[in-house]
C-alpha cells in the first residue's frame, strides 16, 4: 500500500522532460509552433510507429494509438491514405527511456511537430500520453486530456474505497483503506486535493485528502447529512449539502470549512451542487417541483431557478469549465429518467428539455466532464455491475474503460 | 472484510461516536466540530493504517445495538412522507423511547433505483420525516440523530419490486448510555 501510495505521489509531482529537437531536421523546417486549424470532422491519421527497441516502440505505439482514438480529433488510417503521418523512434536503458516523434503532413510535407520526450521506463505511459497531447494541440488547437486523471468509487470487499487513474483507465491507485463507505470524491481546481463524503466515523461527513502530503481532515461534520462538496472554480469556496437545519439544503463554506452560509430554504431535497464556469452560479438538484429537477441559484443565495423541464426526473448535474480559447461551449450534464432507465443528457437553456447524449439499454449515470469540456466519463450499470465509460459528446462515441474488477461509480474528472 | 464485520465496525464507530462526543449530533446544534482544528490532521492515506480518528477513538464491541429491534418504516417510492400505515410503528418506537433511557439514531435507506447522491438526500429526508414524527409523539428531539446511507445497505439484496419496497425504510437503533 505504501509503495503504490508513493507511486501515485510521484505521478502527481513528476515532470516529464520535454526537448524540442530542432537540429533533428535542421531550424529552416522546425516549427515550434505549427500552424493551428480548427477541426470540424476528424483527421486522417497514421502511426507507423517507432524504430529501435521492440518492446518500447509496440507499448509506446499502442499508447499512442489509443490516446489519438480516445481525443476524438483523429481517425486512424493507413499511412499511404493518411492526411497526417507519424514517424518516430525510440530508445532505452536504466536510465529511462527517449521517444522521438515528428508529425507530417502528407500533401504538404510540413512538419506539424518534432519533439523528443525522456522519462524513466515506468513513465512510459505519461510520456506518449505528452506527446499524444502535443498532437492533439498542434493539429486541433485544442487542449488535449491525455494526461489528466479520474478519480472514482470503488466497490471493494464489502466497502467502498475511493480510487484514482489516468483517463484512459490505466495506474489505478487506491486512495483510501478504511473499510467504510467514501463516496462522491470531487477534484480542487489544481488537481492536488479531493474532497468526499466518508462514512468512516459513521456519520456521513466531508473529508479532504492532500495527494501530495496524504493528509486528510475534516471539512464538515455537523449533525446529519455532509456531502455533496465540490470546489469552487477559484478553489476558495466549497458548495455543499447540510440537513442539520433539519433539511436537506445548500450551503457554501471557504475551502477550511468555515464562514458557512445557507443558500436555500425549502421544505423539499436540495442535492449535488455544481458551479458554473465563472464561479458566481451553482446548479443542483431539487424536489421542489414534486420530481428531481435541476435548478439554478446564486453563489450568494436568492430566488432560485428551475432550469430543466422535461424529461421529468433529471439529477446529478456537472456544469463544463472548457478552456477559454475552445472550441466548446460550457455545458450542464445531467442523468435523466425515461422509461425506468437512466440516461446522461445534456441541457438545452433556451427550452428546458435535456438531450440524450448517452441513452441506451443500460442505466447510464453520474456524468463528470474533463477539463476540455467535449468528453464525459459516466457509469454504466449493466445487470446491476457498475463500469465506467468515456463519451465523446461531439462524435457520440462511448468507450470502455477497462474493467475494475467489484465495480466502479461516481467517476470525477481531474483537472 | 465480510459486510457482517464491517457493519460491525461501523457499529462499533457509531457507539464510540456517541459516547465520546456526546449529543452534538443529535439535536440542531450548529457549531461544525470539525472547523476547531481538533481533527485538522489525521493520519495519512499512506502513512495511516487504521488507527481511527483522533477525536473518536474506537471502543470495544461489548454492547453493540441491535437493528431489528424495531420494525423497520417503508416508503413510497421517491418520497419521505410517512405513510398513514406506518405511524403505529413509529409510536412503538416513541413509546419505547419514554420509558426507557437512551438515545436513537434513525437510519434512513432508499431502493438501488436513482442515483448515488440524489439517494443520500433522500434517505436523510426519510430519516428526519420519521424523526420529526417521534417529537411531535413526545420524543426529545436532542435523544436522536439521524444516519443516511442512501441506497448503500440494503435490507433485500433482490433487484426487484418485492426487494425495493423492504429496502426503502427507516431503521432505528437504541444506543444505550
Amino acid at each position: 500500500m505504501k509503495k503504490s501510495w508513493k507511486m501515485l505521489i510521484r505521478v502527481a509531482t513528476g515532470a516529464v522532460r520535454v526537448t524540442v529537437v530542432g537540429a533533428l531536421l535542421g531550424s529552416g523546417v522546425f516549427r515550434a509552433d505549427a500552424q493551428v486549424e480548427v477541426v470540424k470532422g476528424k483527421h486522417s491519421f497514421g502511426v507507423s510507429g517507432f524504430t529501435g527497441d521492440a518492446a518500447i516502440a509496440g507499448q509506446v505505439t499502442d499508447v499512442l494509438k489509443n490516446d489519438l482514438r480516445l481525443s476524438g480529433y483523429f481517425s486512424l488510417a493507413p499511412v499511404s491514405s493518411a492526411e497526417y503521418v507519424q514517424s518516430g523512434s525510440v530508445r532505452g536503458d536504466h536510465n529511462g527511456i527517449v521517444v522521438e516523434c515528428m508529425v507530417m503532413q502528407q500533401a504538404t510535407k510540413k512538419v506539424a511537430l518534432s519533439k523528443a520526450y525522456q522519462g524513466s521506463a515506468q513513465d512510459l505511459r505519461r510520456v506518449v500520453h505528452k506527446l499524444s497531447d502535443d498532437i492533439v494541440q498542434t493539429l486541433s488547437g485544442q487542449r488535449g486530456i491525455a494526461q489528466t486523471k479520474i478519480a472514482f468509487v470503488w466497490s471493494h470487499n464489502g466497502a467502498k474505497e475511493l480510487a484514482v487513474m489516468d483517463y484512459d483507465g490505466y495506474n489505478v491507485h487506491q486512495l483510501t483503506y478504511d473499510r467504510s463507505i467514501s463516496v462522491r470524491p470531487r477534484w480542487s481546481p489544481d488537481g492536488r486535493k479531493i474532497v468526499y463524503t466518508s462514512y468512516k466515523n459513521v456519520f456521513p461527513d466531508v473529508l479532504e485528502v492532500d495527494l501530495y502530503t496524504g493528509q486528510r481532515r475534516r471539512l464538515a461534520s455537523y449533525p446529519g447529512l455532509n456531502t455533496g462538496a465540490v470546489f469552487s472554480p477559484d478553489g476558495l469556496s466549497i458548495a455543499l449539502t447540510l440537513s442539520k437545519d433539519g433539511n436537506p439544503e445548500l450551503y457554501t463554506m471557504n475551502a477550511q470549512g468555515s464562514d458557512l452560509r445557507r443558500l436555500t430554504h425549502t421544505r423539499a431535497g436540495e442535492s449535488s451542487p455544481t458551479w458554473s464556469p465563472d464561479g458566481q452560479a451553482i446548479a443542483y438538484v431539487s424536489d421542489e417541483s414534486g420530481v428531481p429537477q435541476i435548478w439554478q441559484i446564486n453563489k450568494d443565495g436568492g430566488s432560485p431557478l428551475r432550469l430543466t423541464v422535461s424529461p421529468s426526473y433529471n439529477t446529478e448535474p456537472d456544469w463544463s469549465h472548457p478552456p477559454a480559447n475552445s472550441d466548446m461551449k460550457p455545458m450542464l450534464a445531467v442523468t435523466s429518467r425515461v422509461g425506468g432507465k437512466f440516461q446522461v443528457g445534456v441541457y438545452q437553456s433556451g427550452s428546458g428539455v435535456v438531450t440524450a447524449v448517452a441513452a441506451d439499454g443500460a442505466d447510464n449515470a453520474d456524468p463528470s466532464w474533463a477539463p476540455d469540456g467535449r468528453h464525459l466519463v459516466f457509469t454504466k450499470t449493466q445487470h446491476w455491475r457498475s463500469q465506467l465509460y468515456l463519451l465523446d459528446v461531439v462524435t457520440s462515441e462511448q468507450v470502455q474503460l477497462p474493467v475494475i474488477e467489484g465495480g466502479a461509480s461516481e467517476p470525477a474528472w481531474g483537472p | 472484510m465480510s459486510r457482517k464485520l464491517l457493519a460491525q465496525t461501523i457499529l462499533v464507530g457509531f457507539i464510540t461516536a456517541i459516547l465520546s462526543t456526546g449529543c452534538h449530533r443529535g439535536g440542531g446544534a450548529g457549531a461544525n466540530p470539525s472547523a476547531s482544528g481538533s481533527e485538522s490532521s489525521v493520519p495519512g492515506i499512506g502513512a495511516g493504517g487504521e488507527s481511527g480518528v483522533g477525536a473518536r477513538p474506537l471502543v470495544g464491541a461489548e454492547g453493540l445495538p441491535e437493528h431489528g429491534q424495531f420494525p423497520a418504516v417503508l416508503f413510497d417510492y421517491d418520497s419521505a412522507r410517512i405513510r398513514p400505515s406506518e405511524e403505529s410503528k413509529l409510536e412503538a418506537v416513541a413509546a419505547y423511547l419514554k420509558a426507557n433511557p437512551g438515545k436513537l439514531v434513525v437510519e434512513g435507506h432508499c431502493d438501488e433505483r436513482g442515483t448515488a447522491e440524489y439517494n443520500r438526500a433522500l434517505g436523510e429526508r426519510r430519516a428526519l420525516a420519521a424523526r420529526d414524527e417521534l417529537v411531535k409523539l413526545g420524543v426529545d428531539t436532542g435523544r436522536m440523530s439521524t444516519i443516511s446511507y442512501g441506497r448503500e445497505r440494503p435490507a433485500d439484496t433482490g433487484h426487484d419490486e418485492t426487494a425495493w419496497a423492504k429496502n426503502r425504510r427507516c431503521e432505528f437503533v437504541v444506543v444505550n448510555q
